[in-house]
């Protein structure tokens, strides 16, 4: 018997498969953050001298596109798991999990075109100088 | 009359290390399923071929197999529907070989055995008729009794790849019939295999198994039912 018989066409990736990959991604990105803002708030409250070191880091132009994608990380990481809350937790959303996908996905992109364009303005404001 | 070509896992246990892929290209007829195109090629090109077959209209659950990247029974699989010249018929995921395109199903067996899939009583049925089961009792199995056991969801499961001792979809899915059965008293007798880290809890609502049953069932809605019924009994 072959027991690890080789792949011809790797299995489709469906909605499900997309949600919960970019799940984990993001759950695993915003791991990394947390360290991030744990060195940032140990180094700030170090006196005026750690405050500018930090502060000159995280208001580099490529800090301030980085958040961009922290905002991404952020609310798709918050909506998809309301999502999987109420799959788990109602009969109707279970059955309807694409729809309630897609209504978290409409939620969480409103909120990022929100957050995201003023901030894309301060990036392109802070690379012109 | 359209050709198509079909690229087909093979792998003979007496001459191959490893699996290969072989190409047929013919004409088929139209309204022809995939089994209906796996026949023509073992009746008149290449008999070696080998798989599973029986019933042909949906009901025997025995040939489940990978069409195109997802699994499906394949006479219930019309060609045209897949919108592909090209198709590529695989062996389900997560089983072994044996030959071609028929998998070992004892794991799949396994784990429904594992939750006990048949009525459990400890009370004597009443001697004037048959248990009892009101209207609305019996409409909570609905979507959950229909399974024919093809293995389709099981093999899609990334969680069951990456974790070979979860009990996957199926098993799952009958121990919610069982569990959510009015007449059922077998709590007890199911209740350590499915509250389980390779039961209920492992599975992440990936929903491939839902895409892949050919019975349209939803196996992760019986599987989030037993979490709130474990949670309901711990709280």
């Amino acid at each position: 018997m072959l027991e690890r018989p080789n792949v011809i066409k790797h299995y489709r990736w469906h909605m499900g498969t997309w949600a919960w990959v970019l799940h984990r991604i993001t759950g695993l990105a915003l791991v990394f953050y947390l360290v991030l803002h744990i060195w940032v708030i140990h180094n700030i409250s170090s006196g005026p001298k750690g405050f500018d070191k930090v502060m000159g880091v995280v208001q580099a132009p490529l800090f301030l596109f980085l958040e961009l994608g922290l905002l991404g990380c952020v609310l798709y990481h918050t909506f998809n798991g309301l999502r999987i809350m109420i799959v788990e937790f109602s009969k109707e959303g279970c059955e309807a999990h694409k729809m309630v996908w897609g209504a978290m996905m409409a939620v969480a992109g409103f909120l990022f075109l929100l957050g995201g364009v003023p901030m894309f303005v301060h990036f392109l404001h802070s690379i012109a100088g | 009359m359209a050709e198509y070509t079909f690229r087909i896992f093979r792998y003979d246990p007496e001459k191959d290390e490893q699996g290969r892929v072989q190409d047929y290209t013919f004409e088929v007829q139209e309204g022809w399923t995939i089994l209906d195109a796996l026949n023509h090629i073992k009746w008149f090109i290449d008999g070696t071929l080998t798989y599973r077959r029986a019933c042909r209209h949906g009901i025997c659950g025995s040939c489940g197999m990978t069409i195109n990247g997802k699994n499906n029974i394949a006479c219930e699989t019309q060609i045209k529907d897949l919108g592909t010249s090209t198709i590529t018929i695989e062996p389900l995921r997560g089983f072994p070989v044996i030959k071609d395109l028929v998998v070992n199903m004892e794991p799949f067996y396994d784990k429904l055995y594992a939750v006990k899939p048949y009525l459990i009583t400890r009370t004597p049925p009443p001697t004037d008729r048959e248990r009892y089961q009101s209207p609305e009792d019996r409409a909570k199995l609905d979507g959950k009794y229909e399974c024919i056991l093809c293995g389709c969801c099981t093999s899609s499961c990334p969680t069951y790849w990456a974790d070979k001792n979860f009990l996957g979809p199926n098993a799952l899915l009958k121990a919610s019939k069982f569990m959510l059965d009015s007449r059922d008293e077998g709590f007890e007798d199911r209740v350590n295999c499915i509250d389980d880290k390779h039961g209920i809890w492992r599975c992440h609502t990936i929903f491939n198994c839902v895409e892949a049953c050919p019975k349209e069932l939803n196996p992760t809605k019986g599987i989030v039912e037993l979490r709130r019924l474990m949670m309901r009994g711990r709280l």
